[in-house]
């Protein structure tokens, strides 16, 4: 019996190994279509003004892979993306149950729960530098630059955006098509994803840096900035 | 066979050293959260940080280590000393880092596992957080979590003392945290003559003028500054009026809701005596001049709590007798406790 037991719970947990496989997730932030470079290149937004990038970083959370039978989700699912730092560009999510997924959902910055939980840990911690220690809460996403347009102080633009609260949650839910995706026993699949910045300053409304160029608290312009970069994610 | 003896020996002797350096200068104490009887539960979550002694230690050791300040000069108890219920007395504005002077009076520390929010405009809401205000704020300690993280991450001092708290030495942002919680969490205070007195217990016994006091508290005061805890937790306007040059609009700020204009929280009054001078702003030097205000100074506006709208009366007598009762809400065990005092340094 003893023997049976063993035998059934170590082919159970092979079985259950060998039918999960892993996820490479690949985000490259870019502006448009180039490779998006940090400090030393002038873009062009959709208001034709010029400008610099210098920082761009952004929460990605609650990663749910759907089928026709099911949802699978992460746990603890956050990973902080810097565009100017390539190791976090790179996550690897295990243990996925094998199946072809069409469509990935996650959140553009965290959800409330990571917000009233004290200290978190990982890329949650505050050490990460995204974080507001006066009033409470994630900033979600920041993209920081210069614009000669910006009556500011060595003409810097500042969008560091968040907020959990209604009416000024700031976390944006994403849907993507992923018709390609299947997650295979044992082996880790890959997903390409393509972070624009330049969505940022479009659609549905076009940002004129002359005007708004600096939002640091939730408010309604950090709702405005993040319906704009609402779909900055796309699979390639 | 000796030899074997002689191992034994050496190891246990060793174990022995090792002990004493970890746990030496704490005599024989014991660190576990209570709930007074009573008392609602508390709001912190216990059960994602569960309070050991080595958490608390290490907590305790970082309050008091300057390190966590740029120029390693101020330390959380530079503002918060035990005597006066871990708030800074004496000055009306917190002074840190170069003598600056912060644009608030600094809180007493105590019974935090009940808050729910945290600051005079309640802008925190985990006790856990709410360091890096201090630790980031330009008067305060003008540091960043990240240089406090790689600096102790050097430290052979420590290094071992994270391992014993969380399992493991890698010091992180969260870890530094969550040790300053579990101390901060352990700051408790109910054993003043009032809570012995509502305990039936010797050393409890009020004079005639302390009991006429409590009633003309419960009276005029216990709305909201409301037992056990002498606050309600919520926010209020208690008839201040605004300091033209910090023009300080207190919770407003956070909710960004005019309905909360000139609204602060609502002070515990557990310790009072020893923590003046008071409010958000150290405004008043004696309680005298508190209850001179609650009387005479009410400044009427829109956002007055209703409670404080029509005149309070109070004769002479009457405010003395709620100062002697305000007396009996210091508590000794507490302002003395050896537990959370600092030897290391
Ligand atoms: C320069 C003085 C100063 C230093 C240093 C300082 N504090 Fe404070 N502390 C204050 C002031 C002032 C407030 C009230 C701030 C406000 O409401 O805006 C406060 C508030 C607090 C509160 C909120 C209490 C409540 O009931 O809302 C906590 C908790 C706290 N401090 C803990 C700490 C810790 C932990 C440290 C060290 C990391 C620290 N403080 C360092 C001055 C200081
Ligand atoms: C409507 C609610 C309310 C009532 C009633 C009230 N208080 Fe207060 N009390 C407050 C608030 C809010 C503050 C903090 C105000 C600030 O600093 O801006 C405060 C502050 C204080 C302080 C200063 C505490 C500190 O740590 O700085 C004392 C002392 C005090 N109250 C005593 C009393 C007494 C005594 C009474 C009754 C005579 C009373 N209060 C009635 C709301 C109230």
């Amino acid at each position: 019996m003893r023997n049976f037991l063993t035998f059934l719970f170590i082919s159970l947990s092979f079985f259950c190994l060998a039918q999960d496989g892993s996820l490479k997730i690949v985000v490259e932030p870019v502006f448009d279509q180039a490779p998006l470079q940090l400090e030393n290149k002038a873009y062009v937004d959709a208001h034709g003004d010029s400008l610099y990038i210098d920082e761009f970083k952004f929460y990605l959370s609650k990663l749910r892979f759907h089928n026709h039978e099911m949802i699978w989700g992460e746990q603890q699912s956050y990973h902080l993306v810097d565009a100017g730092d390539k190791s976090t560009q790179t996550f690897v999510i295990k243990n996925i149950p094998a199946g072809a997924y069409y469509n990935f959902t996650l959140l553009i910055g965290v959800d409330s729960m990571a917000n009233v939980s004290g200290a978190n840990g990982g890329d949650l911690d505050p050490v990460k530098g995204m974080y507001w220690a006066w009033n409470t809460g994630y900033i979600m996403t920041k993209l920081q630059g210069r614009s000669k347009v910006c009556k500011t102080l060595h003409h810097a633009f500042e969008f560091h955006i968040g907020g959990y609260l209604p009416p000024n949650n700031a976390a944006r839910a994403v849907e993507l098509y992923t018709p390609g995706l299947k997650i295979e026993a044992g082996k880790e699949s890959v997903l390409h994803l393509k972070a624009n910045a330049a969505e940022w300053f479009k659609n549905p409304e076009t940002v004129d840096l002359a005007k708004m160029n600096e939002v640091n608290m939730p408010c309604k312009d950090a709702m405005r900035v993040a319906d704009n970069y609402a779909d900055m994610l796309s699979v390639y | 066979m000796r030899w074997v003896v002689y191992f034994f020996l050496f190891v246990l002797g060793g174990m022995m050293l090792a002990a004493s350096f970890g746990f030496c200068p704490d005599p024989d104490e014991d660190i576990h959260f209570v709930v007074p009887p009573g008392w609602p539960q508390p709001h912190y979550d216990f059960s994602k940080n569960q309070v050991t002694k080595a958490g608390f230690n290490l907590g305790k050791r970082l309050f008091f280590d300057p390190v966590l300040s740029r120029d390693s000069s101020t330390s959380c108890a530079s503002c918060h000393t035990q005597f006066s219920g871990f708030t800074h007395v004496d000055h009306s504005l917190s002074h840190g880092i170069n003598g600056l002077k912060g644009t608030r009076n600094s809180l007493t520390l105590f019974n935090l596992a009940w808050g729910s929010s945290f600051m005079w405009d309640g802008g925190v809401n985990n006790l856990e957080v709410q360091p890096l205000n201090p630790i980031t704020n330009p008067v305060e300690m003008d540091n960043k979590l990240e240089n406090i993280v790689t600096k102790l991450n050097r430290s052979a001092l420590y290094r071992p003392l994270f391992y014993s708290a969380f399992g493991d030495s890698l010091v992180t942002g969260q870890r530094v945290l969550k040790a300053l919680a579990q101390f901060m969490v352990m700051l408790e205070s109910y054993n003043s003559k009032y809570d012995k007195y509502m305990r039936h217990e010797p050393g409890g016994e009020m004079s005639e003028a302390e009991l006429k006091g409590l009633k003309l508290f419960r009276q005029h005061c216990s709305s909201c500054h409301a037992e056990p805890l002498f606050t309600n937790g919520s926010f209020e306007n208690n008839g201040l009026t605004v300091d033209t040059e910090l023009n300080d609009y207190g919770r407003m700020k956070i909710s960004r809701d005019p309905a909360d204009s000139l609204k602060f929280k609502v002070p515990s009054l557990r310790n009072i005596v020893n923590s003046y001078p008071y409010m958000h702003d150290g405004r008043f030097g004696t309680l005298k001049q508190v209850l001179e205000h609650y009387t005479n100074g009410i400044v009427n506006s829109p956002t007055l709590a209703r409670q404080l709208k029509k005149r309070m009366k109070l004769s002479e007598e009457d405010k003395n007798n709620i100062i002697a009762f305000l007396q009996t809400l210091s508590d000794k065990d507490f302002l003395f406790d050896g537990r959370y005092r600092n030897f290391g340094y």
